[in-house]
């Protein structure tokens, strides 16, 4: 367990390192994808399963991919066409790809036997323990998080309209 | 656990309800009909209904805090400061109104942005966990963001809010940082909780996080090195936003890193208290230096806020006991000057054109265009420079006696500079209102901005300082029972 977290970590470091340096945009963003599933695996190891699952499910699948598809969709056009096959080319996307299966490996290593991962961490936190916690002593917090994202649509409605 | 809510609870947290309510129901009546004057009426409305509900939130309390969950506590020191943030941004709408009657775009979002930012002053001014006050701040942030840059076709105020908003964001992460690392050492988040389990953590991570956080807090109250946005985002953004900007988004931050110097001895911790030491002290010289030789009014008064802050920062190294006081005396004049100062800008130039009137040169002689607001202005800057018999007096007053009875030398003698050379930019601009101009051009602009609630706002702001600067007893008497929960 200790060394599935030391993996994952390392792999997250140099991911995010290769996200700054990399001035290719696609390429950067792939390198963000690989960068927060590690970082999903070492919550999963510190027995935060619920968090694994939300980081998977909403960075590195809805956010990333979004980004992904507004890099790319921003220069539409006949030209551009070329333009995304060479972003997109085998060997940008070897590094990212090998060190994902080595994620995908680790994962496989520590459910194989047993079916189930015991916590590096001190409890398992559990969906339960999660959604207790949110609408017990952090009600609050819930409530004035949807007034935040109320504040980020309103100020995106306004800084993103042209037409008046 | 039990976590039903009980009436006093509910009553107690009566002004965040209504201000969240005043913002759904200004975003239905702007689905339904777009008007300006309409809309800012229901926000005036929603927000001096939350300020009125202030009322019954004391009688519940009956000067027990009450407690919300553990995120937020509403005491003597949160209820006081609630009043005084819902007064500021009901200050700010008035301007508003004016000023953006010449915008051509939608006028309607602005009034949404700043009655959320107030419900994020609000949560911070109570909150007591690191949960509520990273939200809080996000909430205060995030509108403000849209508000610096919203004349959006106007590439410079878009310039300001992109700089804003990525270094605000950078500050935030390394606030979130410095939590996650208090949290890692003492597995908690309220204030209380982590004040008792301090020992337990290892001190290097401890004032790291500590160090992470003030970084962060620092960024909002704009000191210095921490202040390299002030001046082109106070430049950038409509007047009226520059004010909130000055009063109501650094104060919410001062409010609660207050309560979190009272409440977490780490941050009282001898480096801790060094290193504040010389950001107030550098606050003082650099602020008060830098605007010796601007020319444009708004980066003058954006330094002149970075020094005021400097001088406000002596408070939070003393923090307790009679700094309590202090700081909220301090915290009130400068609030009403600032918003002073700031509203004559507002007024000079509304409604909204391609360009604010800045430049210093564009004062010359405008005591006899506008002999009224001029007259404002005056009291105004000399408040900001802390001549007696106006409001600033009283204020630095307050912060030098606290300062010498904890024998602070070193600020002591940043603030007796700072004021010093603060004086000569101060009464540069106040002599270039006095400048003659040819008789001709001596004509008096019409007068009904004097009719209009900004107009109004200014008057009482003026009245207000000159009454803290002869007579300030009640207002400290206010203060002193208000405080009495964090002394």
């Amino acid at each position: 367990m200790d060394l599935t977290f030391y993996i994952a970590a390392t792999i997250a470091l140099f991911a995010t390192i290769m996200v700054v340096i990399n001035t290719n945009p696609v390429h950067a963003l792939l390198y963000l994808v690989l960068s927060l599933l590690s970082v999903a695996t070492v919550f999963f190891t510190l027995g935060a399963h619920f968090a694994a699952a939300l980081e998977v499910i909403v960075y590195a699948g809805a956010i990333m991919v979004l980004f992904v598809f507004v890099v790319m969709m921003l220069n539409l056009g006949a030209k551009t066409e070329d333009q995304e096959r060479r972003w997109l080319s085998a060997p940008a996307m070897v590094l990212p790809a090998a060190l994902s299966a080595v994620l995908l490996w680790q994962l496989g290593t520590q459910l194989w036997p047993r079916g189930y991962i015991t916590a590096a961490g001190l409890q398992e936190v559990t969906p339960k323990m999660v959604g207790i916690a949110l609408y017990g002593p952090y009600l609050l917090a819930v409530e004035l998080a949807s007034m935040l994202l109320l504040a980020g649509l309103v100020a995106a409605y306004h800084l993103g309209r042209h037409d008046d | 656990m039990n976590h039903a809510m009980t009436t006093q609870q509910l009553t107690a947290l009566l002004p965040l309800i209504l201000a969240t309510l005043t913002t759904v129901v200004v975003m239905l009546t702007i689905a339904f009909k777009r008007q300006h004057r309409l809309v800012a009426a229901m926000t005036v409305i929603g927000l001096n209904l939350a300020l009125l509900s202030l009322g019954p939130v004391l009688l519940a309390a009956n000067g027990e805090p009450i407690e919300l969950t553990p995120l937020l506590i509403v005491d003597g020191y949160a209820i006081f400061y609630m009043g005084l943030l819902l007064v500021t941004a009901l200050g700010v709408l008035t301007l508003c109104h004016a000023y953006f009657e010449g915008y051509a775009g939608n006028r309607e979002e602005l009034y949404l942005l700043l009655a959320m930012a107030t419900l994020g002053a609000l949560v911070m001014a109570c909150s007591r966990h690191f949960a509520s006050f990273f939200i809080g701040l996000e909430l205060l942030s995030i509108p403000l963001y849209a508000m610096v840059a919203y004349p959006v076709r106007d590439s410079r105020a878009l310039e300001g809010g992109m700089k804003y908003l990525v270094l605000s964001g950078a500050a935030s992460a390394f606030m979130l940082f410095g939590i996650a690392l208090l949290y890692a050492e003492t597995g908690a988040l309220g204030f209380a909780e982590i004040a008792a389990k301090l020992s337990a953590g290892r001190p290097g991570i401890l004032l790291a996080g500590a160090a992470m956080i003030l970084s962060g807090v620092a960024f909002k109250l704009s000191a210095v090195p921490f202040h390299l946005w002030t001046s082109d985002v106070y430049e950038a953004a409509p007047a009226p936003v520059s004010a909130f900007l000055a009063t109501v988004s650094k104060a919410a931050m001062f409010v609660v890193v207050y309560r979190l110097f009272v409440n977490i001895g780490l941050f009282r911790h001898p480096l801790a208290l060094d290193a504040l030491t010389w950001v107030a002290v550098a606050s003082m010289v650099v602020g008060n230096l830098l605007a010796l030789r601007q020319d444009n009014v708004k980066r003058i008064l954006a330094y002149s806020s970075i020094a005021q802050f400097g001088y406000l920062l002596v408070a939070l190294v003393a923090s307790g006991g009679r700094a309590t006081e202090a700081a909220g005396i301090f915290l009130l004049t400068y609030i009403v000057t600032a918003l002073g100062v700031f509203g004559v800008m507002t007024l000079v130039s509304s409604p909204m054109k391609d360009r604010d009137v800045e430049h210093i040169e564009q004062l010359r002689g405008l005591f006899w265009k506008r002999p009224y607001l001029s007259s404002i202005m005056t009291t105004m800057l000399l408040s900001l420079a802390g001549i007696p018999l106006t409001a600033g007096f009283v204020g630095k007053f307050y912060l030098i006696s606290v300062g010498v009875d904890t024998r602070q030398w070193l600020l002591m003698g940043a603030v007796v500079a700072g004021s010093a050379i603060g004086l000569y930019y101060y009464l540069r601009v106040m002599i270039m209102m006095f400048q003659p101009i040819p008789v001709r051009e001596r004509v008096s602009e019409p007068l009904n901005w004097v009719q209009q609630s900004g107009g109004a706002m200014l008057m009482a702001a003026m009245a207000l300082v000159l009454v803290l600067g002869v007579y300030p007893e009640p207002f400290l008497q206010l203060i002193r029972s208000a405080t009495l929960a964090l002394r």
